[in-house]
C-alpha cells in the first residue's frame, strides 16, 4: 500500500515537473512581431503573419536553426506608433525576445527602430518602405529585408529613361498620399530622373490624404494638366479606388499611368478583376508570377494551400525576415549574442522567392538594407491567379546594384 | 483656366457632394429625430458595401435591386443594434458620452465581424451594365455612373422631404425631435419610432455604401474613413438639419473640387478650415432656420 502511494507521488511529480524541465531545456529563438490586424492595412498584417508562420514551420520541420526552434508572438500594431512602442518594450522586458520583427507602416517602423536602438535588440523590418530607416535614421540594430522606395523609384527612373527613346515623353504629373511615403516617392523620382540626365518637366503634383475615398476632382484636374506620364505613389486600396474612378473618365487613354513602388500589388489586381485596365506600367516588392523560378512557384502555391488566397507583396517580406533570422543564428550558433548576430546579418545572403535565377538577395553591410532585383511590368490579360483577370507581363528587369543610392548620397544621409 | 475646366470641376464637386450627402443624411436624420450621435454610421456604410458585394458579386443579383437589398439589410442590422444596445442607455445622465463610446465599440465589432465573414482582402462590385462610360457635353466629361449617383441623391432628397413634411410618420418623427415625453402621452409609441428611424437612417448609410462600392475599395475600416467627412457635412448643415446636410455637402464638395484645382498641395486643408470657421461663427450650422438661430 505504502509503496503504491510513493509510486503515485513519483508519477505525479513527473507529470508536474517534467514538461517544464523539458521547456527549460528546449532551445528557442523568440521573435516579437508587430503587424496591423485591423482596418485597411489588416490585409498586409494577416498575410505577413501567414507567411512568417509558413517559414517557421519549414525551418522547424528541418530541426530549426543551429538546434534552436523558432517561436514567434504576434500583436496587432493598430498602425499606431505610440501603441507599437509599448508592445515592443513589453516584448523586450517581459517576453525577452531575441528579435523585434515586422511592421507595415513606416511611421510605426520609425518608432520601433528607436526602441531597438535604445535596448540593443535587433529589429528586422519586413515591409515598410520609407528610405529614412536605412539612411537618415540608420541605427546598427535595424535591418530591412524588403526594397525601400528609393530602390523602386530608381528602377522607375531607369524605365522612364529607356521609354523616352522609344516613345518620346516630356511632362509628368505626380499623385500620391500626403504622408512620408507619398512625399519621398515624389522627391526620389525627380532626384533619380535628374541623376540619369533625363529631360523632363513636372507640371503638377497632387497629395490627397491617405485613404481619400473620392478622387473625382483630382482626376478631372489631372486630365486638364495633360501630362505625358502620371507617376503614382498610391498605396493599397487607394490605388483600387483611383483606378476605378479614373477609368470612366478615360484617364488611362490620355496619359501613361506609371506606378513603380506598389501599383502592381496583387491585391490591386484581385480587387479590380476585369476592371483593371491594360497597359499600365506597374511594379511591386514581390510578384506572384515573376520570376518564374521553382522557389517562387513553390512559395506562392504553398501560401495558397495554407490560406486559400494568393499572397500580397507584404507576405514575402515576412517570409524573408524569418529566413534571415534563421541563417544568422545558424552562422553564430546562438540567438543570445546580439553583436555577433549583427555582424552575421551584415552582408548575409538569402535566396528568396523574388530572386531571379543567378541572383541571391543580400544585406548591404553599410546601410543594413537588403539589395534586390526589381522587375517592372505592364498590365496584361492573365487569369492564372484568380480572382485577378490581369497580371503584369512584358517585364523589364533592373539589376540590384544599379538601384542603390550613389555613395555620396549614402554618406551624406547617414551622417545626418 | 478655361470655362470647360471650371464646369468640369464643378460637376466633379457635385458628384463628390452627392455621396457626401448620402453618407451624412442618415447621420443627421438620426441626430435630428433621436438626438443620437451614431459614431458607427460609417460602419453601416461599410456593411452596405459588403452586403452589396455578397448579393451582386457572389449571388449574382442585378445591380440596382442589389443596392436596395444591401440598404435594407444594413437597416435591419441598424434597427437590431438600436433595439439591443442603444435603447438601454437612453435618458442616462451624460447620455452623449455613452452614445459615443457605445457606437465606437460597434465600429470595432463590425470591423472584425466583416473580417471574419469576408476576409481582409479588398472587395469590389462591378458597375452596372450601361453605366460604364461617360457622356460628353461640349468639353465637359461626366461618367454616367456619377450621373446616376447624382440622380439617386436628388431622389433621396425629394423622398425624404415628402415623407418628413407630408406624411403622418414624418410628423411623428419630427415631433419626437421636439418633445419625446409629450409625444408618448399622446399615445405614440416613441421607442418604436426611434427604432424605425434608426433603421431608416442606417439603411440610407448601407445603400450609400453599396452605391459607392463600384467607385471605391471595399475593405474593413472603410467606415471610420468616411465618418469624418460626414461629420463635417452635418456640422456645416446644422446638427440634425436634413436640408442643411444637402447644402453642406454641396459646399464641401465644391470647396474640395476647386481647392484641388488651384492649390493642389493644400487641398485637404480647406474642408477643415470651413468647418472650424463654421464652428466658431455659426455653431448652429450655416443653414439653420432663423428661429433656431435666435434661440
Amino acid at each position: 500500500m505504502k509503496s503504491r502511494k510513493i509510486a503515485l507521488w513519483i508519477v505525479l511529480m513527473l507529470v508536474v515537473f517534467l514538461p517544464s524541465l523539458g521547456f527549460a531545456q528546449e532551445k528557442v529563438i523568440r521573435i516579437g512581431a508587430l503587424y496591423p490586424m485591423t482596418g485597411r492595412s489588416g490585409l498586409y498584417g494577416m498575410d505577413s503573419v501567414a507567411a512568417a508562420e509558413m517559414a517557421i514551420d519549414e525551418i522547424n520541420a528541418k530541426g530549426g536553426a543551429a538546434g534552436y526552434k523558432l517561436d514567434i508572438i504576434f500583436t496587432d500594431s493598430k498602425s499606431k506608433p505610440a501603441y507599437a512602442v509599448r508592445v515592443a518594450e513589453r516584448y523586450i522586458t517581459e517576453d525577452k525576445v531575441h528579435f523585434l520583427f515586422g511592421v507595415v507602416s513606416s511611421a510605426v517602423g520609425l518608432a520601433v527602430t528607436e526602441i531597438s536602438r535604445q535596448n540593443k535588440v535587433i529589429f528586422i523590418g519586413t515591409d515598410h518602405a520609407a528610405t529614412e530607416l536605412t539612411l537618415d535614421n540608420f541605427q546598427p540594430y535595424y535591418f530591412r529585408v524588403s526594397n525601400n522606395t528609393f530602390q523602386s523609384m530608381t528602377a522607375g527612373a531607369l524605365y522612364l529613361k529607356e521609354l523616352q527613346k522609344e516613345k518620346p515623353w516630356k511632362t509628368i504629373s505626380y499623385i500620391g498620399p500626403d504622408y512620408a511615403y507619398g512625399h519621398s516617392q515624389l522627391d526620389e523620382i525627380q532626384y533619380n530622373l535628374k541623376r540619369f540626365g533625363v529631360d523632363f518637366q513636372l507640371v503638377s503634383k497632387y497629395l490627397p490624404k491617405l485613404y481619400e475615398p473620392d478622387y473625382t476632382s483630382f482626376i478631372t484636374s489631372l486630365i486638364k494638366d495633360k501630362p505625358d506620364v502620371l507617376v503614382s505613389g498610391f498605396w493599397g486600396g487607394d490605388t483600387v479606388a483611383f483606378i476605378k474612378q479614373a477609368k470612366a473618365y478615360g484617364l488611362f487613354e490620355k496619359m501613361l499611368y506609371f506606378h513603380p513602388d506598389a501599383g502592381g500589388n496583387y491585391e490591386v489586381m484581385s480587387a479590380l478583376g476585369a476592371e483593371m485596365p491594360a497597359g499600365l506600367v506597374l511594379s511591386a516588392r514581390h510578384h506572384n508570377n515573376w520570376p518564374d523560378t521553382e522557389l517562387n512557384r513553390r512559395y506562392v502555391a504553398e501560401f495558397k494551400r495554407r490560406t486559400g488566397r494568393y499572397p500580397t507583396y507584404a507576405a514575402e517580406g515576412a517570409y524573408a525576415g524569418i529566413y534571415a533570422i534563421a541563417r544568422a543564428v545558424e552562422k553564430v550558433g546562438t540567438p543570445d549574442n546580439t553583436e555577433a548576430l549583427v555582424k552575421a546579418l551584415e552582408g548575409l545572403q538569402i535566396k528568396l522567392p523574388e530572386d531571379p535565377d543567378g541572383f541571391t538577395s543580400y544585406i548591404d553591410p553599410q546601410t543594413h538594407q537588403i539589395v534586390q532585383v526589381q522587375a517592372i511590368g505592364v498590365s496584361v490579360p492573365d487569369d492564372n491567379f484568380p480572382p485577378a483577370k490581369m497580371m503584369l507581363g512584358k517585364w523589364k528587369v533592373y539589376k540590384a546594384e544599379d538601384l542603390l543610392p550613389p555613395k555620396e548620397l549614402i554618406e551624406k544621409r547617414l551622417k545626418k | 483656366m478655361d470655362f470647360a475646366f471650371l464646369a468640369t470641376q464643378m460637376v466633379s464637386g457635385f458628384s463628390l457632394a452627392t455621396l457626401l450627402f448620402l453618407n451624412a443624411s442618415g447621420l443627421t436624420l438620426i441626430f435630428g429625430v433621436g438626438r443620437i450621435f451614431n459614431f458607427a454610421h460609417g460602419s453601416f456604410y461599410m456593411l452596405g458595401a459588403y452586403f452589396g458585394y455578397q448579393v451582386s458579386a457572389v449571388w449574382g443579383l442585378p445591380f440596382w435591386p442589389a443596392i436596395l437589398v444591401a440598404g435594407a439589410a444594413a437597416g435591419i442590422v441598424g434597427s437590431a443594434s438600436e433595439y439591443l444596445f442603444l435603447r438601454r442607455i437612453y435618458g442616462r445622465p451624460h447620455e452623449g458620452g455613452f452614445q459615443i463610446l457605445l457606437t465606437y465599440c460597434l465600429i470595432l465589432i463590425f470591423d472584425d465581424l466583416v473580417k471574419m465573414i469576408w476576409g481582409s482582402e479588398y472587395k469590389s462590385i462591378a458597375k452596372p451594365p450601361g453605366f460604364l462610360g461617360a457622356v460628353q457635353v461640349g468639353d465637359v466629361f461626366i461618367p454616367t455612373y456619377n450621373l446616376a449617383i447624382i440622380a439617386v441623391g436628388l431622389l433621396v432628397v425629394l423622398a425624404a422631404w415628402w415623407i418628413l413634411s407630408r406624411t403622418r410618420a414624418g410628423r411623428i418623427a419630427r415631433a419626437s425631435a421636439v418633445d419625446r415625453e409629450i409625444l408618448g402621452c399622446l399615445g405614440v409609441n416613441v421607442p418604436l419610432t426611434l427604432t424605425v428611424v434608426f433603421g431608416l437612417a442606417t439603411a440610407l448609410g448601407g445603400m450609400t455604401g453599396a452605391l459607392a462600392a463600384p467607385l471605391r475599395s471595399v475593405t474593413p475600416g472603410a467606415g471610420i474613413e468616411i465618418i469624418i467627412d460626414s461629420l463635417i457635412v452635418v456640422v456645416l448643415g446644422g446638427m440634425g438639419n436634413f436640408w442643411g446636410a444637402w447644402f453642406g455637402a454641396i459646399l464641401l464638395g465644391e470647396v474640395n473640387a476647386f481647392a484641388v484645382a488651384f492649390v493642389p498641395e493644400w487641398s485637404s486643408l480647406f474642408s477643415y478650415i470651413v468647418m472650424v470657421l463654421t464652428l466658431i461663427f455659426r455653431p448652429e450650422g450655416l443653414f439653420a432656420p432663423a428661429r433656431i438661430r435666435k434661440a
